[in-house]
């Protein structure tokens, strides 16, 4: 797996296009910052997508066109020997080969298939159209990418459960703080199956001040605040009182703080929610419209 | 493929010539006796853990529990220079800076600093430019005689002249096309430089690698996982699954000089949530090895996490302390793992005496034979979704204090969902995705090693998570101070037996890399990174 001396003259070729591509993220004000600033589940795919592959400083961009075209040549060629997706049957897996990776659009892997491996049975495609081979050789780096962009990764069908018992779990765990109204159209009210199963388990604070942590503190000299917690520390406390006035009071000795989360169920239901319940409770809820 | 010169570090000696000529201090003449490098750390801080014990322990009294409130802040050095990199909109300093003969050397990812210690005054400055690699982190560079040796992202070895940080050679040992990528600081031992790797992006196989100080020739090569002809190839169900199986030797390990064992934490398997393709224990990853120093063979192993589907990079020190236990000496190690587990072992023969959980889970239905958590194949990545753990613990360094007999480490209590986004008899990659649910808690932990429990804890209030690479390391000294922060820009001091806070200050950050101790001039310093800022603080006068 160590880089041979031919492959390091082949990667200085490569480095001119990767420092470019670099350079851009860096004039752009690095989008792997936006990564760490928005949240993931804020983000369209595309925006994960590019600050993961900014993120991870991954090299140059598969042409997604040129891959969709080279999708059923490459079925037609190559998948017998080295699988659909070109991780390996008979032949060998091509999304971790040295000639793949080593190559940005082509440059060394067109000589290589025009030439072949005859010595492992690997034909050569010397008579196949140059403009095929370039839509092959995108279609293998998209194959590449689909795999090291964990970015791009999207969750699959995750309505696994059981709604009849799903319902059963609601019933049973749930009503002593919520009523039926609680749960009406839940199903309606996130983007995906996946945000419900989170939402449902974490509700979003953030806005909902029903759901905001709230404290009550009292000084030594026994003035209360009450309100709204905007952030605690071991020696700090924020609170929003119901004038939205801040009030930050330092926690020294004497200063007493009570603090209650009214997401403090949720928090215990978290630490032992079984795969099996969470997967019925989604499939319940996902029927409610 | 040659990389520009580093201009600035050129630029920078030409100042410093001149300042030779006009004004009495000279460029530092750095030469570090390698006999001196991995002894307990006094006037200077000489490797990553300071020894090479991994107890981040000084023997040093000066600041202690009734003159810790005088701490004064004596100079602060700022990243200025250096932009946005890829991944962080402000530079973060994650190393633990080394100090030598008054001279601090400082990294963040592409660029190395040799500071001033008594002003905090740059003295020169080595820029590279990368080809590529992930700028996540870097943790410091290993010195020995006169010579820095640093890592940059996309895997050079590259060593510096320590006095003016010209650039005396480098060496690549990892391809970053293969989505390898460095962020470790190389540990010096004897006439050896040994150098782990990253990078789990692509389904490649770790290694360590040893090479000579002088010449940059390599050693030798440790595989993480089993080539042709190894017994250890049955926990694989093929060859091919072994040789892009991950095991990543992300950060630097410990060393014991009297076995001459390298004591190694390997990373996480790959594919990393997706396990199908892999049945199997998938030995070495996840795992503690002992290597031979001098021929990198493989000695012994613990794996902590057979068949991991999580995630649970086995990347924290394994800590090296001696004890007895039943009235007999014993050479122990222990580890406070990613996966949840403490872990104490013989570091002679690898053999269990604690592996108990520090962070609540229940992915576990016991232990194997040989002390390894059996995980329930339930609680794996699947498409519906799995609740598991968060990482327990993570690159940022614990500590053991001899005085206490506790292992200190800021664990992170809370749970995720994991889907299995490629469900196919092949996956490749991550192959899953991991998200935090509910409320993720730091707690500051002080563990008896022999015991597994914890003696006290500390959760730091927060509303918001704990985030998730970045974290305070963790110093003792020998007058019962424990140095860490929390997630709030708090830099903060305990006192290492109870856990009772003595001292605290905020910062223009959270503290972000490692925390150092030593004596320079008579003076006790306190250095750490805070962002995109080194801090050194000490009593006043």
């Amino acid at each position: 797996m160590r880089q041979s001396d031919l492959s390091a003259s082949l990667i200085a070729v490569c480095i001119v296009v990767a420092q470019f591509a670099i350079g851009q993220e860096m004039q752009t004000g690095g989008q792997g910052g936006a990564q760490q600033q928005t949240p993931y589940s804020s983000m369209t795919p595309e925006q994960r997508a590019a600050a993961t592959r900014a993120f991870l400083g991954l090299g140059a961009e598969p042409d997604k066109a040129a891959a969709e075209r080279g999708a059923p040549l490459f079925k037609q060629n190559c998948a017998y020997c080295h699988g659909r997706q070109a991780r390996g049957a008979t032949g060998p897996n091509l999304i971790t080969s040295d000639v793949v990776l080593g190559d940005d659009h082509g440059e060394h892997l067109l000589p290589f298939l025009k030439a072949g491996r005859p010595e492992k049975d690997m034909p050569s495609f010397a008579t196949t159209p140059e403009n095929q081979l370039k839509d092959i050789a995108e279609f293998l780096h998209l194959q590449v990418e689909e795999v090291a962009n964990r970015g791009a990764y999207q969750v699959l069908n995750i309505l696994v459960g059981n709604a009849t018992r799903g319902r059963v779990y609601v019933a049973s765990h749930c009503m002593a703080c919520h009523t039926s109204e609680s749960f009406a159209h839940i199903g309606t009210k996130f983007r995906s199956p996946e945000q419900l199963q989170r939402g449902w388990i974490w509700p979003t604070r953030s806005g909902d001040d029903a759901l905001a942590a709230h404290a009550t503190v009292r000084t030594p000299e026994g003035v209360a605040f009450s309100g709204r917690v905007t952030q605690v520390s071991d020696f700090r406390i924020t609170l929003a009182d119901q004038t939205s006035q801040t009030h930050v009071i330092d926690r020294v000795p004497g200063v007493d703080v009570q603090v209650s989360d009214p997401l403090a169920a949720h928090q215990k239901l978290i630490m032992a929610l079984r795969n099996e319940d969470m997967h019925n409770v989604t499939a319940y809820l996902e029927t409610l419209k | 493929m040659r990389a520009a010169l580093p201009l600035c570090a050129a630029v920078t000696l030409v100042a410093l010539a001149a300042t030779a000529q006009n004004v009495a201090p000279l460029p530092p003449q750095i030469s570090v006796d390698p006999q001196a490098i991995g002894k307990a750390p006094i006037s200077n801080w000489l490797t990553f853990n300071g020894d090479y014990s991994g107890q981040r322990y000084s023997a040093l009294t000066q600041i202690d529990s009734t003159n810790v409130s005088q701490l004064a802040q004596q100079w602060v050095f700022k990243i200025k220079e250096v932009g946005a990199q890829r991944g962080a909109p402000v530079p973060t300093i994650k190393c633990t800076p080394l100090l030598v003969e008054g001279v601090l050397y400082m990294t963040i990812p592409d660029h190395v600093w040799a500071l001033n210690a008594r002003t905090g005054e740059e003295l020169w400055r080595y820029d590279w430019v990368d080809h590529g690699g992930h700028l996540v982190g870097q943790r410091g560079v290993g010195i020995w005689k006169s010579t820095v040796y640093f890592l940059t992202p996309d895997n050079w070895l590259v060593a510096l002249n320590a006095d003016n940080g010209r650039e005396l050679w480098r060496k690549n040992y990892a391809d970053a096309r293969k989505q390898y990528f460095s962020t470790s600081a190389p540990l010096v031992i004897k006439n050896h430089v040994i150098v782990g790797v990253g990078g789990d992006a692509m389904d490649m196989p770790g290694f360590l690698d040893s090479f000579d100080p002088v010449t940059g020739a390599l050693q030798w090569t440790w595989w993480s996982t089993p080539r042709r002809g190894d017994p250890a190839l049955k926990t694989w169900p093929n060859e091919a699954a072994s040789d892009h199986g991950g095991g990543m030797t992300w950060m630097p390990g410990t060393y014991d000089p009297a076995l001459n064992l390298l004591y190694w934490p390997t990373g996480n398997t790959n594919p990393v949530f997706a396990g199908q393709g892999r049945p199997g224990a998938n030995l070495w990853t996840e795992a503690i090895v002992a290597l031979d120093l001098d021929t990198g063979k493989l000695k012994w192993y613990f794996q902590v996490s057979p068949h991991d589907t999580h995630d649970f990079d086995n990347t924290t020190a394994p800590i090296l302390f001696d004890r007895v236990v039943h009235g007999k000496p014993r050479h122990l190690l222990a580890q406070a793992a990613r996966n949840g587990f403490f872990v104490t072992l013989d570091r002679v023969t690898g053999k269990y005496l604690v592996v108990k959980p520090y962070v609540p889970l229940d992915y576990s239905s016991g232990l194997s034979p040989l002390g390894e958590p059996i995980p329930i194949p339930d609680k794996d990545p699947t498409v519906g979704g799995s609740i598991n753990i968060v990482n327990a613990s993570n690159w940022p360094a614990p500590a053991y204090n001899p005085k206490t007999g506790l292992v200190y480490v800021n664990s992170v209590e809370g749970k995720a969902i994991y889907y299995l986004t490629d469900d196919s008899a092949k996956p490749s990659g991550y192959g899953g995705t991991g998200d935090s649910i509910g409320h993720v808690q730091r707690v500051l932990q002080a563990i008896d090693p022999l015991t597994g429990t914890a003696v006290w804890k500390h959760a730091y209030p927060n509303l918001n998570n704990a985030p998730t690479t970045v974290g305070p390391s963790i110093l003792t000294t020998a007058s019962n101070l424990l140095m860490t922060g929390d997630d709030q820009k708090n830099a903060i001091i305990y006192s290492a037996d109870k856990g009772a806070v003595l001292w605290h200050h905020e910062l223009g950050s959270n503290e972000s890399g490692g925390v150092i101790t030593y004596l320079l001039d008579g003076k006790q310093y306190i250095v750490f990174g805070a962002g995109d800022s080194l801090y050194a603080w000490s009593l006043p006068q």
